[in-house]
């Protein structure tokens, strides 16, 4: 929009005028970068569709459906605190996002050991994520009975959609994580060097399109 | 428009292969990928083929083939129908005809990650080996649900390979979901970001505008089927409830409790729909080009034609329950999707209506390719006629699950699209391998199988009609339809398998002009598009040489008065005739 | 290809990282004080989309993309809406029909879920 209005246009004109040039259609946006966005609209059908199947499946439920907030509460000085696990989770997973956000920054400013760092401690964050959900997941095995397959507490397809969605995210996350891993270390090496920060950029793409999905997820799923 | 920016790939060294492997298997250049997928998509297909010639043999001479029990029947009707809309269909339009024609036709050097491209080919080859892993001895074969997978019915027991077939089935479709997403992030990135100088969108052949539309529509699509194919596999292998509700199945309750089986209806057909038209806009866009160049006319309604395509993906994904009408949805539901199905006829009934008034006085070469073109329209009239039928609520409960469903799906996305193909080998070949396809076997092989489809298929919509019921596997003596019928669905199998051994021909073709064929030149049909300027036939790695082509017109300049040939290649500049 | 970097001021960044935690905190304490119905559905779905704007319009830069990119990341999403808008539509159909057809006659009817919009009759 910044764009447009330095040039005294429109946004339907500029629209049209992309649209109708030659070359390239998204100005000034490189190959990597259109790619990545379209996959994130690819992969955006792929969590809604699961989440309008758990929509479906939870309203036409019969059997009760448990009580998210009592099911995922934590006994925190001898009082159990509802969603506080949860609630930790999506802090570490937003400060994650902000450290991405800043090494994206710093990463045009072409300050490569400060994008190393903040890359890094994302990747130490998105970890320390998954490693809570398993303890998530571990506690809801154990503690509470509840599995793929069956639930104590209801409808068996709380324990699947909770298993299966989380369980895709969580892999999301995991794989995000090696992605900057990879990145933070060939950034340091000065393998771009010579070229540009832009693969930093496509990285905090994914990783803001995983917390992206878990503000969906922790809406739908641990408060509706 | 006309910017003068330098295309990014013009400063970009391309990596060029050192070692045959790197040139002949493993490559990354988009022309051997395209025959790399054409190859397997067609030995595929062949086997799809074969299947339904068994399937035709049963239906018309019962207990003939004493060995081919109902299992090996549904297995085989399952395995046709998935194999051809997938394996062969969405794989040779956007794997072949798109890794070829959509660098050529955009003038770029290669796709833009051509190292994602090559997985892409890779990774579909797994797809289509854990299909055919379904056929292993001893494990019960591949499924045997329909190609539609519904369940209960598909992982209950009872179903032929309710537990080994259907789970390589489901595996296999993620995994060519995962090929397809490789392969489509690229064709969709490299017509928006990587074309060359002065080749607008709107300068664009169709043939890359359909590709370009049902591309988009698969990378929205194939989640739905992602997502179903997932929670098919929990139910069938951990037990979770999500399609299957409480059942007593061979006198026992099952486990399963609670689930909505209607819901993998809807995902999938949400995938199911845009999948039928990812089939046919690739088609529509060959087909478009075929009839301007072998007419040697512009296209009538360049432009009405890019927008059909458009508004026809747009709307593909708001008619998916139109497939549902006796599946027990809500019962509002007919009235919204048989609106929105009829309203989809208005953009295709507008590229028809172009294509005819493309042939209107035009100089029209029967060419083989063009044979294949007119025989495209004429059955995807047909079939989309009977769509119509389908379309209303009313008449298509009575219709449903007969074969006049058969004869409407076959000839508007079985055969059109398959008509489209080969008119588009026809026409690409002397391109891909700089040798001219033989003319007079084309020919019969076009009358064949254009006759052959007709033959088959007409008489199916009338055995509908009548109630002949759709995949059973014998119509038992106390058959309710009179004995012509039966005569009919002989007269359909001696026909089918005619065609079955007629595309023989054609494999035969192929090979031999490969090695025998007549010396194409660079440009016999005198076509316009970029692809036929490349400086060498067939195009090197890297397609254009040192410098990139630049595009100065559209690629409909045919029988241009007062020019001295009757075709303008796109990059004559404006005002010049040749 | 010309380099234009997505390069902003860090306070941006930072005001917006504040802001994401401050509507995290507020969707928490709608379940806290255990807000119900309509009332909480609506506190979550509008706390939850403004934290996915800020995320996609600061964070992935999507504020500052030109509006041809814009457009065509975030209109074709809209064909979810009415897959997720019809398949709710039928599923209080298919809900009430299992009560209909499915449900105990000699036990009363059971009350909805509490997740579950009231069925006409």
């Amino acid at each position: 929009m910044a764009e447009a209005a330095q040039t005294g246009q429109g946004p339907l004109t500029t629209i049209v005028d992309d649209w109708s040039s030659d070359v390239t259609t998204f100005k000034a946006v490189p190959w990597g970068k259109a790619m990545m966005w379209i996959f994130l609209l690819s992969d955006t059908f792929i969590f809604t569709s699961f989440l309008v199947s758990y929509m479906a499946v939870r309203m036409t439920q019969t059997d009760a459906w448990p009580e998210p907030s009592a099911v995922f509460s934590l006994e925190a000085f001898g009082t159990p605190v509802p969603l506080l696990l949860i609630a930790i989770m999506t802090f570490i997973l937003i400060t994650s996002s902000g450290t991405m956000a800043m090494a994206v920054n710093m990463g045009y400013r072409k300050r490569k050991v400060a994008v190393f760092w903040l890359m890094f401690a994302t990747a130490l964050l998105g970890a320390s994520f998954v490693g809570m959900q398993a303890f998530e997941w571990t506690k809801l095995i154990t503690d509470e009975g509840v599995r793929a397959w069956q639930n104590p507490m209801g409808a068996p397809q709380f324990g699947s959609f909770f298993f299966m969605i989380t369980g895709f995210h969580g892999l999301h996350v995991s794989a995000g994580v090696v992605y900057l891993l990879i990145v933070a270390i060939r950034v340091l090496r000065g393998r771009y060097d010579n070229t540009s920060f832009e693969i930093v950029e496509i990285t905090g793409l994914y990783w803001h399109f995983v917390d992206l999905v878990w503000v969906f997820i922790f809406a739908f799923f641990y408060l509706w | 428009m006309a910017t003068a920016e330098i295309p990014y790939q013009e400063t970009v060294p391309l990596h060029h292969p050192k070692t045959w492997i790197g040139k002949y298997v493993f490559s990354q250049d988009h022309k051997v990928i395209a025959v790399q997928y054409g190859i397997t998509a067609m030995a595929v297909g062949l086997v799809a083929l074969f299947l339904s010639d068994l399937m035709r043999i049963q239906i018309a001479f019962p207990g003939f083939m004493e060995w081919f029990v109902e299992d090996y029947y549904y297995q085989a009707i399952t395995m046709h129908g998935m194999i051809m809309v997938i394996y062969l269909l969405t794989a040779f339009l956007l794997g072949a005809f798109g890794n070829f024609t959509v660098p050529l036709m955009c003038g770029a050097r290669d796709m833009v990650f051509p190292f994602v491209n090559m997985l892409s080919y890779w990774v579909y080859l797994l797809s289509v080996i854990i299909l055919l892993l379904g056929y292993i001895p001893g494990l019960g074969g591949p499924t045997g649900a329909g190609w539609t997978l519904y369940p209960p019915q598909t992982i209950t027991e009872g179903t032929p390979g309710a537990d080994w077939g259907i789970t390589t089935m489901l595996a296999s479709l993620a995994v060519f979901i995962v090929a397809f997403t490789m392969g489509g992030l690229n064709y969709i990135t490299t017509i928006l970001q990587a074309r060359t100088r002065g080749m607008s969108l709107m300068r664009l052949p169709l043939t890359v505008w359909g590709i370009f539309v049902a591309t988009f529509l698969g990378l929205l699509a194939f989640p739905a089927l992602f997502v179903s194919a997932i929670m098919m596999i929990l139910d069938l292998k951990i037990g979770t409830s999500f399609f299957m509700p409480a059942i007593v199945s061979l006198g026992q309750t099952l486990a399963y409790d609670g689930g909505q089986p209607l819901l993998f209806q809807h995902l999938f057909w949400f995938f199911g729909h845009p999948e039928v038209y990812i089939v046919a806009l690739p088609a529509f866009g060959v087909v478009s080009d075929l009839i301007s160049v072998h007419a040697r006319k512009n296209i009538f309604g360049y432009r009405l034609m890019v927008w059909a395509l458009v508004f026809i993906g747009i709307l593909s994904f708001i008619v998916w329950a139109h497939h549902m009408f006796v599946a027990g949805m809500h019962p509002y539901f007919g009235f919204f999707f048989a609106t929105t199905t009829l309203i989809i006829a208005v953009p295709t009934a507008i590229k028809v209506y172009n294509w005819i008034l493309t042939l209107w006085k035009a100089n029209i070469k029967l060419t083989v390719p063009m044979l294949y073109a007119l025989s495209f329209v004429l059955t995807f009239i047909m079939g989309g006629i009977t769509g119509l039928f389908l379309g209303n609520v009313i008449i298509d409960i009575p219709l449903s699950d007969t074969y006049f469903v058969v004869a409407h799906f076959h000839m508007v996305m079985g055969v059109s699209p398959i008509l489209a193909i080969f008119g588009g080998i026809y026409h690409w070949y002397p391109k891909l391998t700089g040798r001219m396809l033989n003319d007079t076997l084309g020919k019969w092989h076009f009358w064949i199988t254009f006759l052959g489809t007709y033959i088959i298929y007409f008489p199916m919509h009338y055995l509908g009609f009548i109630g002949v019921p759709r995949r059973y596997y014998e119509n038992f003596e106390s058959s309710f339809y009179p004995v012509s019928a039966q005569h009919l669905n002989e007269i359909i199998t001696w026909t089918a398998l005619v065609v079955g051994v007629a595309q023989l021909l054609y494999v035969i073709n192929l090979v031999h002009s490969y090695f025998y064929g007549k010396p194409a030149g660079d440009n016999p049909w005198g076509a316009n598009s970029l692809e036929w300027c490349t400086p060498e036939t067939p195009p090197g790695h890297g397609n254009w040489g040192d410098r990139l082509p630049t595009v100065h017109r559209w690629a409909y300049d045919y029988s241009v008065p007062g020019s001295e040939k009757d075709f303008i290649p796109q990059t004559v500049p404006q005002g010049q005739t040749s | 290809m010309a380099e234009v970097g997505q390069q902003h001021p860090i306070k941006v960044y930072l005001l917006v990282w504040l802001l994401l935690f401050v509507f995290s905190i507020a969707s928490y304490l709608v379940d806290f004080f255990a807000f119900e119905g309509h009332l909480r559905w609506f506190l979550i779905v509008v706390f939850m989309l403004l934290k996915a704007g800020f995320i996609v319009a600061v964070f992935m830069h999507m504020k500052w993309e030109r509006p041809t990119l814009i457009t065509a990341i975030l209109v074709p999403p809209l064909v979810l809406i009415v897959l997720m808008y019809l398949l709710a539509y039928e599923a209080d159909y298919a809900w009430a029909s299992r009560i209909v057809y499915f449900g105990d006659e000699v036990a009363p009817i059971p009350a909805p879920p509490p997740s579950h919009p009231a069925v006409p009759h």
